[in-house]
């Protein structure tokens, strides 16, 4: 008959238990927060500042509050959507100032219609598909390089929501309640960023491929 | 009962969000899935829409240097220890 595995001390504390000895300063629960969800933290912060240098310094800012704030954490959302929410703001504090020399406006990157309701521009365009190019030539050289600019031309809340939604795959509701918002505030914010990044990598892919059949 | 707004291809690139994760009800996923049989360039916007979302969501994915992990850990037991 095999052994019965005994849990001794080294079964894996519960998020409860970790705040409360965070509450009581234990500074090993604090490191153990930290492995648990540092990657995280740096994914949203890193997605959202887009640079590592800052990425780093919201992944310090958010630990620190965590722990000298720990009180003021009351357990209504998981201390993974409140370290969501925490790193998210931490993240669009350190882009102020920043966004002038990156972002353009979001309206020149959307599609535009004629008053019948179908697609303005020119029909190889409105056309192109590019999808079913293989992703190692959609994520490496140039189109790599046209995929950051697109990300870096974004406005900084639209980013946050793609980031939460799309690379950390938050449900709808778990994005709202990380940002404060509605959830169709949200699902507006998400489509207009995937429209935006898919008008710029459809000019990008079309002119090349313009370019190749000159 | 009210009579559903005509499926132009403003209407359906509004709905791809909604079709992508399947939460359209039946009526208005089938209008916009005849409107995509039939309108090539909505086609092309549907299936580049996707595969943006996708390489996106791949390029933006940053994982956290081990080094930096590191540091960080250094940076706080260095502040909680002077706090």
């Amino acid at each position: 008959m095999p052994e019965r595995q005994v849990q001794g001390p080294t079964t894996r504390p519960t998020e409860a238990e970790l705040v409360e000895r965070l509450r009581a300063g234990d500074v090993h629960a604090l490191e153990t927060i930290m492995e648990r969800h540092a990657s995280r933290v740096y994914r949203v912060a890193r997605g959202i500042t887009r640079t590592d240098g800052d990425a780093e310094e919201v992944v310090q800012d958010v630990f620190t509050t965590l722990y000298q704030k720990i009180d003021s954490f009351e357990g209504r959302s998981s201390l993974g959507t409140w370290m969501y929410r925490v790193a998210t703001n931490a993240a669009l504090i350190k882009r102020r100032g920043k966004r002038a020399t990156l972002e353009v406006s979001l309206e020149e990157q959307l599609p535009t219609f004629r008053d019948d309701g179908h697609r303005e521009g020119e029909r190889s365009f409105v056309l192109a598909d590019w999808s079913q190019r293989p992703d190692q030539e959609l994520l490496q050289g140039e189109a790599r390089r046209a995929i950051e600019a697109a990300l870096d031309a974004l406005p900084e809340h639209y980013r946050a929501v793609l980031v939460l939604r799309d690379v950390e795959e938050l449900s709808n509701e778990d994005v709202a309640a990380a940002l404060g918002e509605s959830v169709a505030s949200i699902k507006s914010r998400l489509h207009r960023a995937r429209m935006a990044l898919r008008e710029h990598l459809t000019r990008f892919h079309h002119g090349a491929t313009a370019e190749r059949s000159q | 009962m009210a009579k559903q707004a005509r499926m132009t291809c403003r209407r359906a690139i509004d709905l791809l969000a909604d079709y992508l994760e399947a939460t359209l009800g039946p009526e208005v996923a089938t209008d916009l899935e005849q409107h995509l049989e039939g309108c090539a360039p909505c086609r092309a916007y549907l299936a580049t829409y996707a595969k943006t979302r996708a390489v996106a969501a791949s390029a933006a994915r940053a994982e956290m240097p081990a080094e930096m992990q590191q540091r960080v850990r250094q940076f706080l037991l260095k502040a909680l220890k002077r706090a």
